[in-house]
């Protein structure tokens, strides 16, 4: 499903990722942990096609497409999204049109019908529902006045509505109480399926305790420098990364 | 004296050729004559031009437009024309109107234009329509719509409202322009404890032209909310005075002023809090793309002694292109001790961080920065 390889690419004016690869395949979930500064961020920003981050050199594949030709809106509506780790908050507009908004202009890049407001409202609130959360979150503007374990809830809902093929979850689990990670969690293991693959960010293994990885990896200085199964996400929540510089 | 003043003060001698006028207008539009031959033609030179091109003034060109579809709420329509004004049917019987040229001269407030206002200040040499209104208070409430009608003329009319809302009253009145080129001066008597919502639609093609002065004198308890939608056009000139005459009276102003293409957009609010315990709330949005440019100013004068005043100046704007200005000044002149008042100015770019959010989810970029104008102007919609 997607190929990243040997890529370079800067975050402004400084080198991030120096030589990094990575394959992910249908229905995998990828773990990335390491250490503050390493890249993370800058992995998933890359793939969701911030201007900001620059790719040097290296290719990115998804679904047989060069991913880094593509323009950020064109990647949403391949099957890339990016659940930030900051989530931006846009007064005056309220969740049920920003993402009917946003699925429409999905279908409409795939020529597909537009979904009407009935049809819309229908699956939005059956999905909330099973999703756990409050239907409140469809009325309020987005992510305004939004506690944080709210937007990052809100994250997992716009996910579940637009049903990507690849979602990237950068330290979602960041700033969540343990009955705010489950909800969350929940709302990702709902839709693990075989054509579905995650690729999960994060600093600390607990989040690992309810999304199981099938693989995880350890990013640092720009590259993976190690990979392993769930175990390894144990023995660095002992070990930390001091081992990293020996 | 000047080529623009020269121009008002021959069309002034037109109107005392071709009309019949009461000695009270004679003598009122000869104080106006007086004092606009002792001032310089709006330019640069003056705060109130500085970021506006006066040189407008001066186009006589023709333009045509489309009003705002005023959807389903219940309204009684004035339309004012070159022919004078019609009103629309079932008027109501708590509006009392009449042609401004009927009014006798102690209903008129006195205006005090100076130099900086010298183009509103030629409203009183030249204004030959408008309406008295007077409202009395009344449970019906529908809004009443103003409707300049002077398309597909190519000269400047210049016209003259008042509007009196009696004691206890409360009404909406909703002024609209989308085409030709007009000078008006509206003055609201807000007496005590009376509300008025004053909405504002001049959505103008690139040949219109709106100066505008509208004054409000508020007395106790008296409430108005003004909100204003502004864009398009040649040159829009846009002034609000607002006196505070007694106490514990409300002034909202929210502005949205899209300026593209060639526009020129001014936005001046003054507010006089003379008296003790009166608020104002000033909040702009405005939005400045191509070579078009925006002046937004805020100012808040309090008298001494006016304590427990309070003022909120919220001008916030964007810059959609690089060769767009946006100048915006919220001024704030206290003379009292026990005063709350904050203002603040941005001036910037569309958030980029947010536009990727949005197209991070599919949106292609250009919807996904009318989104983010809409959430912008949302915060000045304040009714």
């Amino acid at each position: 499903m997607l190929t990243i390889k040997d890529i370079y690419a800067k975050a402004g004016d400084k080198d991030i990722l120096k030589g990094l690869n990575l394959e992910v395949k249908p229905g995998e979930v990828h773990a990335i942990m390491g250490p503050n500064g390493a890249g993370k961020s800058t992995l998933g920003n890359l793939l969701a096609g911030m201007p900001y981050v620059e790719p040097q050199s290296g290719s990115v594949e998804f679904l047989g497409k060069d991913l880094l030709a593509l323009d950020p809106e064109e990647r949403a509506a391949e099957g890339v999204f990016l659940a930030f780790q900051y989530p931006v908050e846009i007064p005056g507009v309220n969740n049920m049109y920003f993402l009917r908004t946003a699925l429409n202009a999905q279908r409409k890049y795939r020529g597909e019908e537009p979904v009407d407001s009935a049809q819309f409202l229908r699956m939005v609130k059956q999905k909330i529902k099973a999703m756990n959360m409050r239907d409140d979150l469809l009325k309020r503007p987005v992510n305004v006045g939004f506690s944080g374990g709210e937007k990052k809830r809100n994250e997992v809902f716009q996910m579940g509505v637009l049903e990507p093929r690849l979602a990237i979850l950068d330290e979602t689990d960041s700033g969540l109480d343990i009955d705010a990670l489950k909800i969350v969690a929940d709302g990702v293991n709902q839709l693990r399926s075989a054509d579905r693959s995650f690729i999960i960010i994060t600093h600390y293994q607990r989040l690992l305790d309810y999304i199981e990885p099938d693989f995880v990896h350890v990013l640092a200085d720009g590259k993976i420098v190690k990979s392993g199964s769930k175990k390894l996400a144990l023995e660095l929540e002992e070990q930390g990364y001091g081992w990293l510089n020996q | 004296m000047a080529g623009l003043i020269n121009n008002w003060l021959s069309a002034a001698e037109q109107l005392t050729v071709n009309e019949a006028q009461p000695a009270w207008l004679k003598a009122q539009r000869e104080r106006a004559g007086m004092q606009l031959k002792s001032y310089q033609d709006p330019s640069r030179k003056l705060e109130y031009w500085r970021y506006a091109d006066a040189g407008r003034l001066a186009e006589e060109k023709s333009s045509s437009g489309q009003l705002k579809d005023l959807g389903e709420v219940p309204q009684w329509v004035i339309t004012i024309s070159e022919h004078g004004y019609n009103l629309s049917e079932n008027w109501p019987a708590h509006l009392q109107v009449s042609s401004i040229m009927d009014a006798k001269p102690e209903q008129l407030k006195d205006l005090d234009f100076d130099q900086e206002t010298a183009a509103n200040l030629s409203n009183t040499l030249l204004y030959s329509q408008g309406v008295g209104l007077i409202a009395a208070p009344s449970e019906d409430s529908g809004q009443v719509v103003v409707i300049y009608d002077f398309a597909e003329a190519g000269k400047w009319h210049y016209v003259r409202n008042q509007f009196v809302l009696s004691a206890n009253s409360g009404i909406t009145v909703h002024e609209q322009l989308s085409s030709g080129r007009i000078n008006v001066v509206n003055v609201f008597d807000v007496n005590s404890k009376a509300r008025l919502n004053r909405l504002q639609h001049i959505n103008l093609n690139e040949q219109g032209a709106m100066v505008g002065f509208t004054c409000y004198e508020l007395a106790e308890g008296a409430e108005v909310i003004s909100m204003n939608w502004h864009q398009g056009g040649s040159l829009q000139h846009h002034i609000q005075q607002v006196n505070f005459n007694q106490s514990e009276s409300l002034f909202k102003s929210g502005s949205i002023n899209k300026s593209f293409d060639n526009n020129n957009i001014t936005d001046i609010v003054n507010v006089n809090h003379h008296h003790k315990n009166n608020r104002s709330e000033v909040t702009h949005r405005s939005m400045a793309k191509d070579r078009s440019q925006i002046f937004n100013n805020a100012k808040a004068l309090v008298a001494p002694g006016a304590d427990q005043s309070e003022i909120e100046q919220d001008l916030k704007n964007i810059l959609l292109s690089e060769d767009a200005k946006i100048f915006s000044k919220p001024e704030l002149e206290v003379y009292a001790d026990e005063v709350i008042a904050a203002h603040g100015s941005t001036i910037g770019a569309l958030d980029e961080q947010s536009l990727f959010y949005l197209q991070s989810r599919g949106i292609p970029v250009a919807e996904a920065r009318d989104i983010m104008i809409e959430s912008f102007e949302q915060e000045a919609i304040i009714c």
